[in-house]
């Protein structure tokens, strides 16, 4: 009896304390979503108001007076484009690492040393030779330049590349190899069995990678704050245009904040098998 | 190139599928785009900053101008701004990376006990982790207000002091540490929570038939298995954190003063505020030759360990 009361009250104490974390945790990005909903004149009130009647105000003004839609447009273009990218020639790579070892594991430490790179060491020549590039015929004919999805498309698959590469080996690694040698063995070539066979098996893998690299895309900053004015800028980006004279537009700050992390929480959530594995590197299986 | 893959394919035909190359060329053809696109847009720019730290750069001053040497290595290392930068940086990656390995592995062991409800709560838990910091950022600038905050308001319900987060110079940076360990907090416990769901059962049963203290499980059996997990969630914390940049830009830019200024939002300023391209390319070289040995020598061996162990299991 006595066992069970302190093993009771042990539990009350977990719970207590997890709900405690939850809350902090969960607490910022519920007031987000409430700030949101909220009439004006709720939201710049001291003490705050938790009761008012819910309205789609903020989501009116950000949407048709702020043109969020727009940093929308631009960062899904410039996020799935960069995505696709990032995965074929990452698929290509990392099944190359993980059946033949190429370079004895030396490039593939290599090029994740690239991965800590930091950005703002590359930034100032991105910006300069884009600048520069962006004013030939060339680079306005393909939109790399500043201010031009191009631009950023580069970086973005520059910078996942190596994050994509490592996560994918560890895919493949998983993926028996007796089934290659049988398809080699019935006569299928080499990049038939990897279009046939080894893709199809690593398909969840991939989309994992695929979703990872997104999420990263969607939600970058420096790049997009640096190489980027107006046009082609992303929501990152955009959020920041709701600074006026007049102060932050707190209410439809939120909106555009709820609406540029829901898609991105639902990927996430969806994911969450692939969570710690994702953010490891693959090194943890998880 | 294919005269080479004409003569290797004709040397090593297999038997069974009439192949057109060897296994060697068709494994290095297929990371030919990876390492195009890394060696271009990678080492093409380090050069041209490398570069550019060994010239005189003014942008107002007509761009890329003449040969100094190691005038802006000296300039920068006599920098105090650079230091103070420098300073904020170490202070923010110190205290974040402690706070969120110490209450990210508290959650981890808090969880890992609990009977029901495991799913709900990792998928709360990895809710911040879906967020921009740039996004989220702002909207804490509103938690964090004076007049309208959410964090004041509490505080005041409970009569602590209510202090001015993002305006008071000593508290600045501590507000920052406090986003950043909310963001990443959660990183740190689902690493460590599955570490500890992959613990081997035998050992633990063992001590527990022994009568062993749960002080000495954790330290003799826990901890030990757990370290490299750890260790590897530790490096890969610090080297983000130590790139502290989206969670300054909105919250403080650098401010009040420069309190919070670390140093990639320095070298942001340096470079693309006062368009001194030469320091900030200077800047760049310190910054990565500093992430290259940290990478090299902390993090190449420990995903070595794990890249082995992956094999062999």
């Amino acid at each position: 009896m006595l066992q069970r009361d302190s093993s009771f009250a042990k539990e009350a104490l977990r719970y207590g304390l997890i709900v405690i974390v939850l809350g902090f945790i969960v607490f910022p990005i519920l007031w987000m979503v409430l700030t949101s909903f909220k009439p004006p004149q709720d939201v710049m009130v001291s003490p705050p108001r938790f009761l008012f009647t819910p309205t789609l105000d903020n989501y009116y003004h950000a949407i048709v007076d702020k043109n969020f839609l727009f940093y929308i447009k631009n960062t899904l273009v410039i996020s799935v484009t960069s995505t696709v990218l990032v995965v074929i020639i990452g698929a290509l790579a990392a099944y190359s690492f993980a059946r033949y070892n190429v370079g004895d594991g030396h490039i593939l430490f290599f090029i994740l040393s690239t991965k800590m790179f930091p950005a703002i060491a590359v930034i100032l020549p991105y910006f300069l030779i884009f600048r520069n590039i962006g004013k030939t015929d060339v680079g306005r004919f393909l939109g790399i330049g500043l201010d031009q999805p191009g631009a950023l498309i580069i970086s973005y698959t520059m910078f996942n590349l190596p994050f994509a590469i490592w996560l994918l080996v560890s895919f493949f690694q998983d993926i028996p190899r007796e089934l290659e040698h049988s398809a080699r063995l019935d006569g299928l070539s080499r990049l038939k069995v990897l279009r046939k066979v080894v893709f199809p098996l690593a398909a969840p893998g991939i989309a994992v990678t695929g979703v990872f690299t997104l999420i990263f895309c969607w939600n970058e900053f420096l790049f997009a704050y640096i190489l980027t004015r107006q046009k082609a800028s992303t929501v990152t980006v955009g959020v920041e245009s709701f600074f006026t004279l007049q102060g932050i537009l707190w209410g439809p700050v939120a909106a555009a904040a709820t609406i540029s992390v829901l898609p991105m929480m639902i990927f996430v959530l969806a994911m969450q098998r692939y969570m710690v594995r994702g953010l490891t590197f693959g090194a943890v299986r998880g | 190139m294919s005269q080479s893959l004409s003569v290797s394919a004709a040397r090593r035909r297999p038997a069974a599928a009439p192949a057109m190359i060897s296994d060697r060329w068709f494994s290095i053809l297929l990371i030919v785009p990876a390492m195009a696109v890394i060696l271009v847009f990678a080492l093409l720019p380090l050069a041209y900053a490398l570069n550019v730290s060994f010239r005189f750069a003014d942008l107002t001053r007509g761009g890329i101008g003449a040969f100094v040497g190691l005038d802006n290595y000296r300039a920068v290392l006599a920098d105090e701004m650079f230091w103070a930068s420098v300073g904020v940086t170490l202070k923010f990656t110190v205290s974040a990376v402690v706070l969120e390995m110490v209450l990210g592995i508290a959650i981890a062991f808090l969880i890992h006990g609990a009977t029901v409800g495991k799913g709900v709560i990792r998928s709360l838990m990895v809710l911040p982790l879906a967020t921009s910091a740039a996004v989220t950022g702002l909207f804490w600038r509103y938690l964090y207000d004076t007049q309208f905050g959410l964090t004041n308001y509490f505080l005041g319900l409970l009569h602590l002091p209510q202090p001015n987060w993002l305006g008071d110079y000593t508290i600045a940076l501590w507000s920052v540490v406090l986003f950043d360990v909310w963001q990443w907090t959660p990183f740190v416990a689902l690493i460590a929570l599955a570490g500890l769901q992959a613990l081997p059962k035998e050992p633990f049963e063992a001590a527990e038939l022994d009568g062993a203290s749960t002080f000495r499980v954790l330290r003799t059996l826990t901890f030990p298995m757990l370290k490299p997990v750890l260790f590897l969630v530790l490096v890969l914390r610090t080297i983000d954190s130590v790139r502290l940049y989206d969670a300054v830009a909105v919250l403080t830019r650098g401010g009040p003063g420069t309190v919070t200024e670390s140093m990639t939002f320095y070298l942001y300023r340096t470079g693309l505020k006062l368009f001194r391209m030469d320091y900030a390319s200077t800047m760049a070289i310190f910054f990565l030759y500093a992430m290259l040995v940290a990478s090299l020598f902390a993090l190449r061996p420990l995903l070595k360990q794990f890249s082995t162990r992956a094999s062999e299991g």
